[in-house]
């Protein structure tokens, strides 16, 4: 090792040799390991986690003020989830019974996931709180989770325990409910850890907010591998220099699979900042990247969009983004032009626009389908508005001046996947042609879990998933070019569409299968939710009420504003079998209300 | 209450209505999810002039029980000057 790689890879905070027992100040974990890297391969996450422990890397947890907090080697890790994993032990839970954690960023959520695995339990990671006068909904959202997993035990940190016990409170297979502190109070058991087959569950994903109907996407320890293997090696190409920087969310797939367990099946080190904090001060995730030299950190569009909108011409000369060689953009549609205005503003400050690396991906794939190609930048396709409206079809611009949409290249998909495009009645369409994204391979989810209705929907037969968004390929490429009608994105959030109706249907004076929910975007890309209400009210005072009520209780539910439209009975277009169709809905809206350039392409059926 | 109560109240009623704009008067008792319509990219920017000023961490566990403006100064106040 050369000393000029040792200093370009030495973390900050870290000015003379690596000690790792440092009481008085946090050292973070070196880029560099001392253990020969292995790009995933294992069998199970703890086998993974096994090896990982014999380096020296591992996870750093920072503060809002961008100070070390907490340092988590993964040999502490092992040492700490085996621990735990005995207490957990003395439950005497049947194999692969579920444990509900409250996912902060803490070192305590990570070392709890791995005893859950070590234990033979299934972690499934629950929110934290993060909407103003949230605190009913999302107690009652807690709560479905918790019975829609049937979790056994739920754990929470001191600042979300309170709200995880309000919620446990009657639901029925809950055992134990408290902290992590209180958990590693118990007894251990020391038994002897039984290794986990790559056929059991590995965890659970939640992919959405609803109180009635959660789904709780069931993924394995296989699939869980081989996706992971797909992203470190074909996606990301890892190396031993690498590092990475996060701020996504533990709870989210992108967080838990792409930055916590992606990093720990190749051993490199992360460092992490607290989407809280990322979200008031995205430049400290930029300072990180910049003080520690990492080289893979990922975002939503949202997320480069805040960093853009905050940055200030000061902060520029301080920040030296040139190590960032993977600069991944996924969880929501891509639009070319953030990506623009982000390399534009951090280009002075060394970030390569070559660094974007568009993915797209889903829970109910694990996490990732397709890669673009690294270090390719972000490629984009010019087609024809008219065309793609009238027939589908994408057409290249051939002419300026024409109406035209641009649409984001987002690569092929992972070794061992395929993707294919879809029409109405089910038959592959060929290149170019626009229509529902299907997925087939082995990181596919098994189902919802204990939710047979949903998991019909979702998997065809062949076991095709079919993603619910719309897209089409071009020379093996895949482009999206728009979400179903059932997922709508607000600031980087996906709501889905049926949990904002399901809301508006618990007031008294809405009835059941009369709310309909959808998104209308912007000129600039901005999505408002529209809420279109049958209502009987006639006093004008009344009307209003229920208007305020409905915009208060979607705020503290998803934390977003909507517009909220009372319309009379009967104005809801349905289909045959009396069902609101969400596209019929939002095309009506647009006509009331005189909205042009609406792109009315991106859906199909709602799914 | 004190002065440092009053100060905070006053600095967030100024910094509601400036970031608002909705014509609204915003006093204690004016609901920042109903009648200020505060998103979330506005509430970050609330939050960050509130350590800022106040050099304080608002835990993202106690918005959950925060609607109105009072609620918050209360909040403000709290982290502010009691040592627990």
């Amino acid at each position: 090792m050369s000393s000029t790689i040792t200093k370009l890879n030495a973390p900050q905070t870290q000015a003379f040799d690596f000690q790792p027992s440092s009481e008085l100040k946090l050292t973070p974990t070196p880029t560099l390991n001392t253990l020969i890297q292995k790009l995933a391969g294992f069998n199970t996450l703890t086998s993974a986690l096994e090896y990982a422990a014999e380096g020296i890397t591992g996870y750093n947890f920072y503060n809002a003020k961008g100070n070390l907090r907490a340092v988590l080697p993964y040999r502490l890790l092992k040492q700490n989830a085996r621990d735990l994993a005995q207490r957990l032990l003395g439950f005497d839970l049947p194999r692969g019974s579920r444990v509900a954690i409250i996912a902060d960023t803490s070192p305590e959520f990570v070392e709890l996931f791995f005893a859950c695995r070590y234990a033979g339990l299934v972690p499934f990671a629950m929110p934290i709180p993060v909407n103003l006068g949230s605190h009913a909904i999302y107690v009652q959202q807690l709560r479905g989770m918790l019975e829609s997993g049937q979790a056994s035990i739920g754990v929470a940190n001191l600042d979300y325990v309170g709200f995880l016990e309000e919620a446990a409170v009657g639901v029925s297979n809950i055992r134990w409910v408290g902290t992590p502190g209180k958990l590693s109070e118990f007894p251990a058991r020391n038994m002897e850890l039984q290794p986990n087959h790559p056929d059991e569950t590995a965890y659970l994903q939640f992919t959405s907010g609803s109180t009635k109907t959660p789904r709780g996407v069931v993924i394995t320890e296989r699939a869980l591998m081989c996706n992971l293997q797909g992203i470190v090696r074909n996606g990301l190409e890892i190396k031993p220099e690498d590092r990475s920087a996060s701020w996504l969310p533990f709870y989210h797939d992108m967080g838990l699979v792409g930055l916590v367990l992606a990093p720990m099946v190749t051993q490199i080190s992360v460092d992490y900042l607290a989407t809280r904090d990322f979200a008031i001060r995205p430049l400290q995730w930029l300072r990180l990247i910049s003080r520690n030299r990492c080289t893979v950190a990922f975002s939503q569009p949202f997320g480069l969009k805040l960093c853009a909108m905050r940055v200030r011409e000061t902060d520029l000369k301080d920040l030296d983004l040139s190590c960032w060689r993977a600069a991944g953009i996924g969880a929501e549609m891509i639009r070319p032009e953030t990506l623009r205005i982000f390399a534009e503003k951090f280009s002075s400050a060394g970030f390569n626009e070559n660094a974007f690396l568009p993915c797209y991906g889903l829970a109910e794939s694990t996490l990732a389908v397709t890669f673009s190609k690294l270090g390719k930048g972000c490629k984009s396709i010019h087609v024809d508005s008219k065309t793609l409206i009238d027939k589908r079809v994408v057409t290249r611009l051939q002419a300026d001046g024409r109406k035209q949409n641009e649409f984001v290249n987002c690569g092929r998909p992972l070794p061992g996947h395929i993707v294919k495009i879809v029409g109405e009645d089910g038959n592959q369409l060929s290149e170019m042609m626009v229509g529902s994204v299907l997925v087939q391979g082995d990181s596919v989810m098994t189902g919802y879990f204990n939710n047979p209705e949903e998991t019909d929907k979702a998997l065809k037969p062949g076991n095709w998933l079919d993603t619910g968004d719309i897209g089409f390929l071009f020379e093996g490429d895949l482009f999206i070019t728009g979400r179903r009608t059932d997922v709508i994105i607000v600031n980087g959030r996906n709501i889905r569409a049926q949990d904002i109706e399901e809301l508006a249907e618990q007031q008294p004076e809405v009835r059941s299968r009369e709310a309909s929910a959808f998104g209308i975007n912007d000129e600039d890309g901005t999505t408002t939710i529209v809420l279109v209400i049958e209502c009987r009210l006639t006093a004008a005072t009344e009307r209003q009420s229920l208007i305020t009520r409905l915009q208060q209780l979607v705020y503290m539910a998803f934390g977003v504003n909507c517009v909220v439209e009372l319309v009379p009975p009967h104005t809801l277009p349905r289909t045959s079998s009396g069902k609101l169709s969400r596209f019929a809905a939002r095309q009506g809206y647009i006509q009331r209300t005189n909205l042009t350039g609406q792109l009315t392409f991106v859906e199909s059926s709602d799914r | 209450m004190s002065e440092n109560y009053n100060e905070i109240m006053q600095l967030l009623c100024d910094r509601l209505s400036s970031m608002t704009n909705t014509g609204v008067q915003v006093t204690a008792e004016t609901n920042l999810i109903s009648q200020l319509s505060i998103d979330s990219i506005k509430l970050l920017s609330l939050i960050m002039e509130i350590e800022d000023t106040f050099d304080v961490s608002i835990p993202i566990n106690a918005l959950a029980d925060v609607q109105t403006v009072r609620q918050l100064a209360d909040l403000v106040h709290k982290i502010k000057y009691t040592s627990e």
